[in-house]
């Protein structure tokens, strides 16, 4: 309950911040944190409480970015009707992937799943038709969203998109939350502690996996397709790359895998240390920023969250 | 009397291992069948074509007059045939609570009614003061309880408990003991698999003993203890100590 009032109250803290802050550069952040809110929190739905550790899932951010990209330029459909046909591909994808690499636990399930992404990847570099292969797509430009004759917003400045990219980021930690406290929720943890003990106890493994992945697929498909419009370009490197798999996995990781809440500091943490490090060591920045998450990694193994409870009990049992 | 479980014929082999040969038995409604025999005898490869893990290479598994060969272990638990584990596998990161109310949503969809059911099964094996805690914290005597809340929480016709008391001290042992006896006089159906001799004969009404994969005898609990070939298979090997 308590969380509960405080999440609404820092949910509507940060809605006003528009009203107040008129920086560009200030808003480009808070939407870079929301995307990265977002994309944790739909990692952690497979990774953290289901345990399966995919390191591929630009593949369903990508078919998000691609589905709704294609479905505006080449058959002219708003991107807030296309992205859900996009996050339907990428359902749909991703199950007919799921029945094949679930037969697969631990390690062979990770590279199986950077094979599919690399797979995907490769696809698209090479359906030029459709995705326009390396050179990528520049977006077309936005039909405005009206409302009955009074046009609510015509996509110029970044307002819109931040209030599109907060409603996203507590979508998803709600997503989560529910989850958790799901039956799927507990079947999924099961399956994560001891797959075999989940199974002698009525739980159908491969079912469940596939509904975490389902819903994680949709909900990443969702923050690609939003992601893409607010970059305005997508090519295969960029959305099917490998370097999105790695930031879902490493925000969910260092905020504290299998938590509601460990998605979002990890997400705080890392845009601000990415940003941080870009505007001040240059060209070092991805070189510092890799020995900070090494060394984040070797301190708090159970995340920033888990060490942060973790001080919190040492220092109630020392009273 | 009709069996509630009939192992008929059934065979397992791995590779050139003949783990089980032409294993037969029946185990009626409401009694506690012990499941006895040395160290590979192949005990616990049954259980595992029992409840699913691998279907056995030959022979049929009748639960309830249904042919339950090659069903997956999730669909025989919602049968209602729940195992334990000889190494016990407690949800680590989970509370004692969660960990039963996993085996209670076998039978519900509502998480708040599964809660009521593992709190209930929690209480019946003492660990309900413990329920907050995580089950990766518990010591071993308290593991082999939770194992048993957690397959009681799934409300089973029968359940199959691979040595429950292995690794306890007397003390715990006995509150093992006390539990199977309790479930028993509920009328709840068990197969125990177990080394501790008198533990069996207090707690069986009849006993099969395997030996080499094969069934070498089957009888009631006094029986059992005076048939020489047991004693030379079993008992004889271990020079009369605890095996």
């Amino acid at each position: 309950m308590k969380t509960l009032v405080a999440c609404i109250v820092v949910a509507l803290a940060l809605a006003v911040v528009p009203l107040f802050i008129e920086s560009p550069y200030a808003l480009h952040i808070f939407i870079l944190l929301f995307i990265a809110v977002a994309l944790g929190e739909s990692w952690n739905v497979l990774g953290g409480f289901a345990g399966q550790y995919s390191v591929g899932h630009s593949a369903w951010y990508g078919i998000g970015a691609y589905g709704a990209f294609i479905l505006l330029q080449q058959k002219q459909i708003a991107p807030w009707f296309g992205v859900w046909v996009a996050v339907a591909l990428s359902v749909i994808a991703a199950l007919a992937v799921g029945w094949i690499t679930f037969r697969l636990r631990g390690p062979y399930f990770v590279l199986a799943s950077i094979a599919v992404a690399e797979i995907i990847r490769l696809l698209s570099l090479n359906t030029k038709d459709l995705t326009n292969g390396a050179e990528g797509i520049l977006a077309a430009d936005l039909p405005p969203l009206k409302f009955g004759n009074t046009v609510i917003t015509d996509w110029i400045s970044k307002t819109p998109y931040f209030y599109m990219g907060l409603a996203m980021a507590l979508f998803c930690i709600a997503v989560n939350f529910f989850v958790k406290r799901s039956k799927l929720g507990y079947y999924l943890q099961a399956i994560r502690e001891d797959q075999d003990a989940a199974h002698s106890l009525g739980i159908p493994p491969t079912f469940s996996k596939n509904a975490a992945l389902a819903i994680s697929a949709a909900c990443t498909a969702l923050v690609g397709s939003f992601a893409a419009f607010y970059i305005g370009f997508i090519e295969p490197n960029q959305v099917f790359g490998i370097d999105v798999s790695i930031q879902m996995v490493l925000i969910a990781i260092i905020g504290g895998i299998g938590t509601v809440a460990g998605p979002v500091l990890g997400a705080v943490i890392l845009v601000l240390i990415s940003e941080g490090l870009r505007t001040t060591v240059a060209q070092a920045h991805l070189l510092v920023y890799g020995v900070l998450v090494i060394v984040v990694i070797l301190v708090m193994p159970e995340g920033f969250l888990g060490f942060i409870s973790q001080r919190l009990r040492r220092k109630a049992a020392t009273r | 009397m009709n069996a509630l479980l009939e192992v008929r014929n059934v065979s397992r082999f791995f590779g050139g291992v003949k783990a089980n040969v032409d294993v037969t038995f029946s185990v009626e409604p409401g009694i506690v069948l012990g499941l006895i025999g040395p160290n590979g005898a192949g005990k616990t490869t049954l259980f595992n074509c029992i409840t699913g893990f691998y279907p056995p290479s030959r022979g049929d598994i009748f639960f309830d007059g249904q042919r339950i060969n090659g069903f997956s272990p999730d669909k025989v638990c919602k049968l209602g045939m729940a195992r334990t584990w000889q190494k016990v596998r407690p949800l680590a990161k989970l509370t004692v609570l969660e960990n039963a109310v996993v085996g209670a949503l076998c039978r519900t969809n509502s998480v708040a009614e599964a809660k009521e059911i593992a709190f209930e099964q929690l209480r019946v094996v003492r660990l309900d003061k413990r329920a907050g805690v995580l089950a990766g914290g518990l010591p071993i005597g308290e593991r082999k309880k939770l194992e048993l809340a957690r397959v009681m929480a799934t409300r089973p016709r029968m359940i199959l408990l691979d040595e429950v008391m292995g690794g306890l001290n007397a003390r715990e042992s006995e509150e093992i003991i006390e539990l199977i006896l309790e479930v028993r006089q509920r009328g709840l159906t068990q197969v125990v698999i177990e080394h501790d001799m008198k533990a069996i004969v207090r707690t069986c009404t009849r006993i099969v003993v395997l030996n080499s994969g094969e069934k070498l005898a089957e009888g009631s609990p006094q029986e059992i203890v005076n048939d020489p070939r047991v004693m030379t298979a079993y008992l004889g090997d271990a020079g009369g100590a605890k095996a």
